[in-house]
């Protein structure tokens, strides 16, 4: 097996972007491999969070452990690359080309990383303080004893823990707090780049919504990236400014995360939304998504989602949908969005970086047919979004309505 | 009439040093048949120690258990008869079956304890097994639990807790541990049991959508005490008791309704008195109204301990000083 790199000049990121990955595709070895993460690529804006949502076993987890070089055996990496965009404007760096000495320097420096299990990402038997200075150590040699204690004391503070917590064992914190402490270390190089996996999912909603506070209030000041993994679809349009949706190891859908919370484009989007109850709406029917995930030995032909999908048809069993733009881009979201990005821009332009690329109609794609001028020209059904078919429910489904406008560049209809 | 009623139930653990610890402090409730009443707060305000009690697992300090009228029995055959009546089903379905034993064995075990006839037991096994839609019924009782997902463990808990025929049910958290795709099939698969069976279902969970969306009562519980409780929607949409309120504007969703901003005053206050946020939300107060540390609404008053106080909708209430109308002047409005 090779690592493939693929063509540069196709594929070169935008600017505004620090990381960016190409074609990542990771396999858990053994008899009948497991292909946990198909062919992924994305980009992480600058000042951004992107989220990254799924089920269990869809490969969430193991794309951000791609990205940041933490794989193990029996995972493999067979194809892709990562690349870091650094501030300092000097060359990218090859992540996967790193040696064993610049990984670890770049690690944690550059790219660090919050789990899920606080729990067990802090050591029980030494104290907090030992824990921030083995960082320092390891990072900043040159640093006193006192400066460390001094830096350790401010990044608890920071995260609102009390600094006279430093002498204290993570035994002595409740879960919230640790996962503080979790931050608080993963801040503690000034990082660019953040990678959460699930960190609160393990927490009360009172403490939950704290730390998403207190994350949001960390990035707004010290201007990092985050991805930001989780299976809870409603916090995650929440807090984050684009998201990604997997499935089966594949993005099946990419959009600026406003929109999604509003219509997703894709059926599996849709599901996964409808899977977690709206707190406030309506009382009415739920239902969870039928069936299982495809087993990843195998080969999957057409798109993996299919024998799942309500609205499968035709190519769905043998053609393999790529990301697409949708079938059309309601218009209010186009305009409302304009106006919003003048705000943001503004407000972010204080911090360390260039302003953040706010998301646009042309970010949003999705893998399904449905969305296929020459598979499907009626258009998806109304409760998805892009549809241009006034359906019995379109207006009462959503508060809205659509009034819907062609992507740029495509024959269209409506507006 | 009620199938269970609680009445003053107190559960308090000893400590190694110091007073004993109350998990649950006189809390009393009623389940019906056919209804699903849902317990909600966060970890360790005693939502697990009530199930607990209420199934016999551990003995409560005092207070009453009363099925169908009658006290529950606390030894021999009556406490047998009671345990059959009142089953449960746990929050981890990879820690409640043995990995040793069948599908099967984990269903024909309380058949056979609550002395279903021997030659019937396949079937009633099948049966059960059909009821919670594993099928087909006689490869899945021949199945481990490894080879089972999540979901499917939680079926089998599920079939085993029916297995004695109760009358009710108690859902520490059935679905917490479970994919957020198959949460709303195991919840609706509980409801339908509800229905056909008429039984009573103590919904315990930390999730309030689904508290709402699947039972006819909320009580909300906090620090060992029921400090809101009314109608599914009227506590969920109409949040009364600050710490309720807290919980609902902390959800996700909440935001664009504008719930959101009832989370501010504890930042606020926690700017004010120069306490560190996380520590602050840590705080109890010992005496008085537990929430008052973290109450934005706090007045002297709240040194004393509340009482339940009417807050409008019919059989809602909170253990608030705000719904006493001597005290509501001050605070004019807390919605």
């Amino acid at each position: 097996m090779t690592l493939t790199r693929p063509n540069e000049t196709s594929n070169k990121p935008a600017n505004g972007v620090v990381l960016s990955a190409r074609n990542v595709t990771v396999e858990y070895g053994g008899e009948r491999p497991t292909r946990a993460v198909r062919n992924v690529s994305l980009d992480l804006r600058r000042g951004e969070v992107l989220g990254i949502a799924g089920e269990s076993g869809c490969g969430k987890s193991t794309l951000a452990f791609a990205l940041t070089r933490l794989l193990r055996p029996p995972a493999t990496m067979i194809q892709g690359s990562v690349f870091f965009h650094g501030l300092d404007g000097s060359d990218p760096v090859d992540i996967l080309g790193l040696d064993a000495v610049s990984l670890r320097h770049f690690r944690w420096d550059k790219i660090s990383m919050v789990f899920q299990s606080a729990m067990n990402s802090l050591n029980p038997v030494t104290s907090l303080r030992r824990q921030f200075s083995d960082i320092f150590e390891a990072h900043v040699p040159e640093m006193s004893s006192d400066e460390r204690d001094e830096r350790s004391r401010s990044l608890l503070e920071m995260v609102g823990i009390d600094p006279k917590r430093l002498k204290g064992y993570p035994h002595e914190l409740s879960g919230g707090m640790r996962q503080r402490v979790g931050i608080a270390m993963a801040l503690a190089l000034n990082p660019e780049i953040v990678v959460m996996d699930e960190p609160t999912t393990a927490l009360d909603v009172v403490v939950q919504r704290d730390i998403l506070d207190e994350i949001n209030g960390l990035r707004k000041e010290l201007g990092f990236s985050i991805i930001f993994i989780t299976h809870d679809l409603p916090m995650l349009v929440e807090i984050s400014d684009r998201l990604i949706v997997m499935y089966a190891g594949e993005i099946v859908e990419r959009a600026p995360s406003e929109w999604v919370g509003q219509s997703p484009a894709h059926p599996y989007t849709l599901a996964l939304q409808d899977s977690c109850p709206d707190l406030l709406g309506e009382r009415k029917e739920l239902r969870g998504i039928a069936g299982v995930p495809p087993d990843l030995r195998e080969r999957i032909e057409g798109c993996s989602f299919r024998p799942r999908c309500p609205y499968a048809f035709g190519p769905c069993a043998t053609v393999h949908p790529e990301l697409i733009p949708p079938f059309a881009v309601p218009v209010e979201f186009t305009t409302v969005r304009d106006m919003s990005a003048t705000v943001s821009v503004e407000e972010k332009s204080s911090l360390r970086q260039s302003p953040v690329i706010t998301p646009t109609a042309g970010d949003w794609r999705v893998a399904c047919h449905l969305h296929a001028r020459e598979l499907n020209p009626e258009g998806p059904p109304h409760e998805l979004a892009g549809a241009t078919r006034s359906g019995s429910g379109a207006t009462t489904s959503q508060e809205s309505g659509y009034n819907l406008a062609s992507p740029p560049g495509s024959a269209g209809e409506g507006q | 009439m009620s199938v269970l009623e609680v009445r003053q139930l107190t559960v308090d653990f000893a400590q190694r040093r110091g007073p004993k610890f109350r998990a649950v402090d006189e809390v009393s409730f009623e389940l019906y048949a056919g209804e699903t009443l849902a317990l909600v707060g966060e970890s360790g305000s005693g939502k697990s120690t009530i199930a607990r009690a209420v199934s016999s697992l551990i003995r409560p300090s005092s207070g009453e258990i009363l099925l169908n009228g009658k006290r529950a029995g606390t030894r021999g055959r009556r406490l047998r008869e009671y345990r059959r009546a009142v089953q449960m089903v746990f929050q981890d379905p990879f820690a409640s079956l043995n990995p040793a034993f069948s599908v099967g064995h984990h269903l024909r075990r309380p058949l056979q304890i609550y002395g279903h006839p021997r030659e019937d037991l396949d079937i009633a096994v099948e049966g059960l097994l059909e009821s919670v839609s594993l099928v087909p019924p006689t490869l899945m009782a021949s199945k481990l639990p490894h080879e089972l997902s999540g979901g499917q463990r939680q079926r089998v808990a599920i079939a085993r807790a029916l297995a004695p025929q109760p009358q009710i049910i108690l859902a520490d958290e059935p679905v917490s541990m479970l994919d957020v795709s198959i949460r709303l099939e195991i919840l609706n698969l509980l409801d339908g049991l509800k229905r056909e069976r008429d039984l009573a279902l103590l919904y315990i969970t930390h999730d309030l959508a689904t508290a709402r969306h699947f039972s006819t009562h909320i009580m909300v519980m906090y620090r060992g005490e029921i400090v809101e409780r009314g109608l599914a929607d009227d506590v969920i949409l109409n949040p009364s008791h600050p710490y309720t309120q807290l919980l609902a504007g902390s959800a996700a969703g909440a935001i664009r309704s504008g719930r959101r901003q009832v989370t501010a005053p504890v930042e606020r206050q926690a700017k004010k008195s120069n306490i560190a946020l996380a520590e602050l939300s840590e705080t109890v107060s010992a005496t008085g109204c537990r929430f008052r540390a973290r109450c934005p609404h706090a007045m002297e008053i709240c040194a004393e301990r509340p009482v339940e106080l009417s807050v409008g909708d019919p059989g809602h209430t909170a253990k608030c000083w705000l719904f006493d109308p001597k005290f509501r002047a001050k605070s004019t409005t807390t919605r």
